[in-house]
């Protein structure tokens, strides 16, 4: 009586799943097609697309410039939000829910607000197609992440390693880095992945800002509005694999950091 | 001395949030309100014209019917990863969070490969002899749903299984002894107990579905336009004003639809504070 709904329950989940990785199970193959026009299956195999990404001057330019500016703006985004939870971990009751939802606000108001509102802003400075706004916004909407994450692995330590380093004589920032740190470490990396990819993925804030220099998102957008470039097959699978790699290694180090004071 | 010290670590971060997201939104909502001078012609122009209201309507239907298929398909999945064994559940959850880390850019281009007039589905069905021409599959609403609940599905399952694994499965048991059908000890002690996480689960997707503009402007039809590809649309022209009037009215009717929600489905949330009340 029992078995048969399980199997069913199962089946069901499996075909559910089978739905989250369905286009994706598609394009991959897709991918190594030897055709000029994307069909399903593909006639001949080849490499073709990906020596097309991997030898345009345009494809290659806007893959670094997002480079660029997620690893600046994840590594600002770490840093800063490091910092928060150490600071908010020493407010009391209610200022720390008023600030801590502050620092998490950029996560709940979609984008495209956000980047009208860092547009307009840049407009009147005159700090439009520029990097260095651009790497600061992607800073803001990773913040949250950083704090959410870190956060987590921050109330798992032992407060009582920092204040021991410090009664045998250590100062606040030695006591701060050779007893807190470590064992934040890893969940600092997790957040640090995590905000990597929340700007290297960012579509609006980027098209709004950069006029002239496309990032890989805009440059993804920009083609796609037109024609289904099968380039696009060949840099979504590359981008994919690179993609899931790191954050299964970010949410490896993410449950460890969480998990560490726990299981003691 | 050394506690001001310490609070001094908040800046840097408040510092960011204020100058990339506190002080640019509260420039949209003054740009849509002075035109120069203080103005509501732009709110005025959004809720006089049919087309505007259209948008806004499906807009508001498009994200509640995404938030409640993922919650219909979610639920049961997440039910499902708390049935198992333990061990088990990481792989399992594991499976549901993949697909969440793929660009949505990345995930909407591939359902337009999919679903084209030369894509998978076309070339099944025809290869099978159940339809003869290719079937306009892309640039339907159909689609965009298709392609938001695929993009939007794994958080519902996230939120539902976390509020899930905290509940204490002895209680379910306990029902069961004291003589309730299976259905029934779910009805009465496990859906109050995880209605918590399917509300937030609603909610956090009706959220993120009011603000999309990629996959309705990918692989939507003219008729499928979102509140986000208006806005995007008026930064193309150039008309800040009534773009920050636009984001206004998502923001606000984002607020207190979710508001709303809350209050009303309350209700059915079981709340120990009350039951000891």
């Amino acid at each position: 009586m029992r078995s048969p709904t399980r199997i069913l329950a199962g089946l069901l989940f499996a075909l559910a799943v089978l739905f989250l990785f369905f286009p994706i199970l598609i394009v991959a193959p897709m991918s190594f097609s030897g055709d000029r026009f994307l069909g399903f299956p593909p006639r001949s195999w080849g490499l073709t697309w990906y020596q097309t990404y991997f030898s345009d001057p345009g494809w290659l330019a806007a893959t670094w410039r997002s480079l660029r500016i997620a690893s600046l703006a994840s590594l600002i985004a770490t840093l800063v939000g490091t910092a928060s939870v150490v600071g908010l971990a020493r407010l009391s009751g209610r200022w720390r829910a008023g600030v801590t939802g502050m620092l998490l606000a950029p996560a709940i108001v979609p984008n495209v607000i956000i980047a009208l509102g860092v547009f307009m802003l840049a407009l009147r400075f005159g700090t439009t197609d520029s990097e260095v706004t651009l790497i600061l916004a992607h800073s803001a909407i990773g913040l949250p992440f950083v704090v959410m994450i870190v956060g987590a692995a921050y109330r798992q330590t032992d407060p009582m390693l920092e204040k021991a380093a410090r009664v045998f004589g250590a100062g606040p920032l030695r006591a701060f880095w050779t007893a807190t740190v470590p064992p934040l470490a890893p969940g600092i990396l997790a957040a640090f992945i995590f905000a990597f990819f929340v700007s290297f993925d960012e579509l609006v804030i980027a098209l709004f800002l950069m006029g002239g220099s496309e990032t890989l998102p805009v440059r993804i957008w920009n083609d796609l509005r037109f024609e289904i470039n099968p380039t696009i097959a060949a840099i979504s699978t590359f981008f994919v694999v690179v993609t899931v790699l790191a954050m299964t290694l970010a949410e490896v180090l993410r449950i460890r950091a969480t998990r560490r004071q726990g299981s003691n | 001395m050394m506690r001001f010290g310490e609070r001094l670590t908040l800046l840097p971060a408040a510092l960011l949030v204020l100058a990339m997201f506190a002080v640019p939104v509260a420039f949209v909502f003054a740009e849509a309100i002075f035109t120069p001078g203080f103005s509501l012609a732009h709110f005025d122009r959004f809720f006089s014209r049919p087309v505007y209201l259209s948008v806004y309507l499906n807009t508001l239907v498009v994200s509640a019917v995404v938030a409640s298929i993922c919650l219909v398909i979610g639920y049961p999945m997440a039910l499902f990863i708390v049935s198992q064994p333990p061990a088990r559940r990481p792989l399992l959850l594991f499976l549901v969070l993949v697909p969440l880390w793929m660009s949505i850019l990345v995930r909407t281009y591939a359902w337009m490969v999919v679903l084209g007039r030369e894509g998978i589905i076309n070339g099944a069905l025809q290869w099978a002899g159940l339809t003869d021409g290719p079937l306009t599959l892309m640039f339907t609403t159909g689609a965009v749903f298709v392609a938001m609940v695929q993009i939007l599905l794994p958080i519902m399952v996230i939120t539902c299984y976390s509020i899930m694994t905290e509940i204490d499965p002895t209680l379910v048991r306990a029902a069961r002894i004291c003589g309730a059908s299976g259905l029934a000890a779910f009805r009465k002690v496990f859906l109050p107990l995880s209605m918590e996480g399917a509300i937030t689960g609603w909610s956090v997707i009706f959220i993120l579905s009011m603000g999309f503009f990629i996959v309705p402007a990918l692989v939507g039809g003219r008729r499928d336009v979102l509140l986000g590809n208006m806005i995007v649309n008026q930064v193309g022209q150039a008309n800040w004003g009534f773009a920050g009037a636009l984001a206004i009215i998502l923001l606000v009717s984002t607020i207190v639809l979710l508001g709303l929600v809350r209050l009303v489905m309350g209700r059915f949330v079981y709340s120990p504070r009350e039951a000891q009340a």
